[in-house]
């Protein structure tokens, strides 16, 4: 489903951020990608929708060559591809319904939306969406007026009304509370077992990478340390990713 | 799956109100500037009287006779930005919750400055002429109101929302009102202080060069009496200088905000 | 005991600051002939201008006049800001340089800095010979300005947004323009319309002003009472002033408290 070639990315300034990654995820996997910060977690994901373009190598989305995509053809991938954010990234002023439908842009007419004429359909996607992440009551609530948490599920149901083949999640529980958090993460695991949409998942906190994850990724300093099943994890595995012994802070922990 | 979809909340009073009256006011207001084509026209053919002298700007006659009036204008400016914002900083201080806890002061020093402010810089600048006769001061004068008006309002809403921390450790180990807030608070907002001086007195040199038409001194007074005779040829490299003027203060500013803040 | 010196930078940045404001007063003033004997004799010569207003002329034939010349004022300044509201918005775009082209917004900008530097007063002057003595003139001029003033803040509130749903639009397949539409607009808007509210209440007074040179309003009724030394008459002229100026500000702040808080949505 997603293939990575031989990618790396450097950026202006010389820092190179990723190492010449290959990679293989196949079609309705749930991946976490876990790493320090800085590690290039955030960068190996935008390279999937193209958000980072890669100094070299190419990236493969259910057959379609993201790297070399046209502008075009890069809107097309893009709208198959879902991306959460650590800043939940909702327009805040916008209610909730208005935050989940631009997830259907890239399907509705520049003019339509505009005037906020919405096609019954999109619409409907929109509902069920929120419906998915049982936040449809607030659809009419201001986007900041909404917990961290419901914030979150805002972000997911946007991305699920793309009806998107992948899931990115870039942190998408770094600032939320434990409990939070844990809910957070057991929707995007549900929907990837119930839709069977790709999922990868960036995160720092490890003993949550444990409680959810099937196949684990570790990064470190830009290079593949670690791809195996999360239940094959030792604490010495981590220790190998993060370069040195594990933190209480590398934890989430039970309760604030 | 029949999912149960909340309802749509009805349009606010503001958007139902507001939206139908503005427009139909801006209609309105237009009909009533009333648009003649006819006028239009006939105007336009005049327009040789402001596009010729265009191509003969009397430049020599305008640094000669316009360079001392600029000057004055340019002084004006400075002297009433100084007086008015200083003025201000005392008042805006008693015309905020945060520094006057004595209602009825409070009450006194706020509606001066809002009222200061409801009245144009050019109408006190007639009234300064009629008072105290036609000239600069008249003008500086004026500018001083319309310094402090602006000045109060801006730094009393900053005041308004500082940090009260500082000012009530000061009042727990003792310290008298004003030392409290002389000591504490002032701080806070200096910075802001002296970027609203900088921009009350790029307002001011502005406002100065308008003044004039009132005969309260500058350069107005000259493009006044000009304008009278027509003679666009001597407006318009006077407007030049102006410009210039201006552009070189606004400049200078904006250094020295970026130097000091 | 090591008591550390105050950094002599900043004491000769006070002392230059003080010196500066110092020198400057007392240049200025000298050269405008300028003393304290007359600054202190001022107070009083205002206060002999405004008591000879009252008692104020109430009579008809002084309110047959001027109301008519305070609703053009009132015209003048609405219709300006509307022209300013609608011409500065998209240009606003023009010149912020996070959704602009540097050079174009750089270009814009200055454009901008043009167009405000010159006072309405000027501007009317200007077009005067053209659309001729009356409230069009002032319309014009007002309304010119407030496109350059207003087109410099909308860019600056555009600059300062949060571009995290830009790119949140841009990665579930958007377009430039619904980024713009759905990520800065809503960001944007209830800012930019206090704006232009704000510009209005500043407006009213400007086109006040503008009947100096005839280009309409109340300001050649002021004038021209003053000059006839007609002060009751003046006195209304200037209380009637006040208060529609006093009217449309508070409806104004509060329309624009009102549109910065937003609206509660009971669930």
């Amino acid at each position: 489903m997603i293939e990575f070639k031989n990618v790396s990315v450097t950026y202006p300034g010389g820092v190179k951020a990723l190492n010449n990654i290959s990679l293989d995820i196949k079609e309705g996997d749930f991946v976490i990608i876990v790493g320090m910060s800085g590690a290039g977690k955030s960068t190996l994901l935008r390279t999937v929708n193209n958000l980072v373009k890669p100094s070299e190598g190419e990236v493969i989305v259910n057959s379609k060559n993201v790297t070399k995509a046209s502008k075009k053809e890069l809107k097309a991938i893009r709208s198959d591809i879902g991306m959460i954010f650590q800043t939940f990234n909702l327009v805040n002023r916008s209610s909730v319904l208005k935050n989940v439908l631009t997830g259907r842009l890239s399907q509705v007419s520049t003019l339509r939306s505009i005037f906020g004429l919405w096609p019954k359909e999109d619409k409907e996607i929109a509902f069920e969406s929120l419906n998915k992440v049982e936040i449809l009551e607030k659809a009419y609530v201001r986007g900041s007026n909404l917990s961290g948490g419901q914030q979150q599920r805002v972000g997911i149901a946007r991305a699920l009304a793309q009806k998107p083949k992948v899931m990115l999640a870039d942190e998408p529980v770094a600032s939320l509370d434990p409990i939070t958090s844990r809910v957070v993460m057991q929707y995007l695991k549900q929907i990837n077992q119930e839709l069977g949409i790709t999922t990868i998942v960036n995160l720092h906190f490890l003993d949550l990478a444990k409680e959810f994850g099937e196949r684990l990724i570790g990064l470190k300093d830009g290079e593949l340390v670690y791809d195996g099943k999360v239940d094959d994890v030792s604490d010495q595995d981590f220790e190998n990713i993060y370069g040195r012994a594990i933190k209480s802070s590398d934890l989430l922990g039970d309760e604030d | 799956m029949k999912i149960k979809v909340p309802k749509k909340p009805l349009p606010s009073l503001l958007s139902l109100v507001g939206y139908p009256v503005a427009i139909l006011f801006s209609v309105f207001s237009f009909f009533q500037i009333g648009f003649n084509l006819e006028d239009f026209k006939r105007n336009l053919a005049n327009r040789s009287i402001v596009t010729d002298p265009l191509f003969n700007p009397k430049w020599e006659w305008a640094i000669e006779n316009a360079s001392q009036a600029l000057l004055e204008t340019i002084q004006i400016a400075i002297l009433a930005s100084i007086l008015g914002c200083f003025i201000a900083l005392p008042l805006s201080f008693y015309a905020s919750r945060a520094t006057n806890q004595t209602t009825i002061t409070y009450y006194i020093y706020k509606s001066f400055l809002n009222f200061i402010r409801t009245i144009p810089d050019l109408f006190w600048a007639m009234l300064f002429t009629v008072a105290v006769g036609i000239g600069p001061f008249a003008g500086v004068l004026a500018l001083i109101m319309f310094s402090m008006a602006i000045m109060g309002k801006l730094l009393s809403e900053t005041i308004d929302s500082i940090d009260l921390g500082p000012l009530e450790a000061a009042k727990a180990s003792g310290a008298k009102h004003n030392q409290a807030v002389f000591s504490s608070a002032l701080p806070q907002i200096l910075p802001n202080f002296t970027a609203y001086f900088l921009y009350i007195f790029e307002l001011c040199i502005r406002a100065s060069v308008i003044l004039g038409l009132v005969g309260a001194g500058g350069v107005g007074r000259i493009i006044e009496t000009q304008r009278i005779f027509l003679r666009f040829d001597r407006i318009t490299p006077i407007i030049v200088l102006i410009l210039i003027a201006v552009i070189a203060i606004e400049q200078f500013s904006v250094w020295l905000r970026r130097k000091i803040l | 005991m090591n008591i550390p010196k105050q950094p002599f930078n900043q004491k000769i940045l006070r002392y230059t600051i003080t010196f500066l404001i110092v020198i400057g007063s007392i240049w200025s003033a000298s050269g405008l002939e300028i003393t304290t004997e007359r600054f202190l004799t001022a107070p009083s010569k205002l206060w002999i201008l405004i008591s000879a207003m009252f008692p104020l002329d109430l009579s008809e034939e002084a309110f047959s006049r001027i109301v008519p010349k305070v609703g053009e004022s009132l015209f003048i300044a609405w219709a300006g800001t509307v022209i300013g509201a609608i011409f500065s918005f998209p240009v606003s775009f023009l010149a912020a340089n996070n959704v602009a082209l540097n050079m174009v917004s750089r270009v814009t900008k200055q454009i901008l800095n043009i167009i405000r530097a010159f006072p309405e007063l000027i501007l009317a002057f200007v077009f005067l010979p053209i659309t001729g003595l009356g409230p069009l003139t002032g319309t014009l001029a007002v309304g010119i300005h407030s496109i350059g003033t207003l087109g410099k803040l909308s860019s600056e509130v555009i600059e300062g947004i949060d571009e995290g749903p830009l790119e949140s639009i841009k990665s579930s397949g958007g377009s430039k323009i619904n980024e713009l539409l759905f990520g800065v607009v809503p960001q944007v808007m209830p800012t930019i319309t206090s704006y232009w509210l704000y510009r209005f209440e500043i407006n009213l007074r400007a086109s006040a002003v503008l009947g100096v040179v005839g280009a309409g309003g109340v300001g050649a009724e002021l004038i021209n009472q003053l000059r006839f030394r007609d002060f009751p008459r003046a006195g209304t002229v200037l209380v009637v002033t006040i208060l529609m100026v006093l009217i449309v500000d508070t409806i104004s702040a509060a329309i624009r408290k009102r549109i910065i808080k937003g609206r509660e949505v009971k669930v």
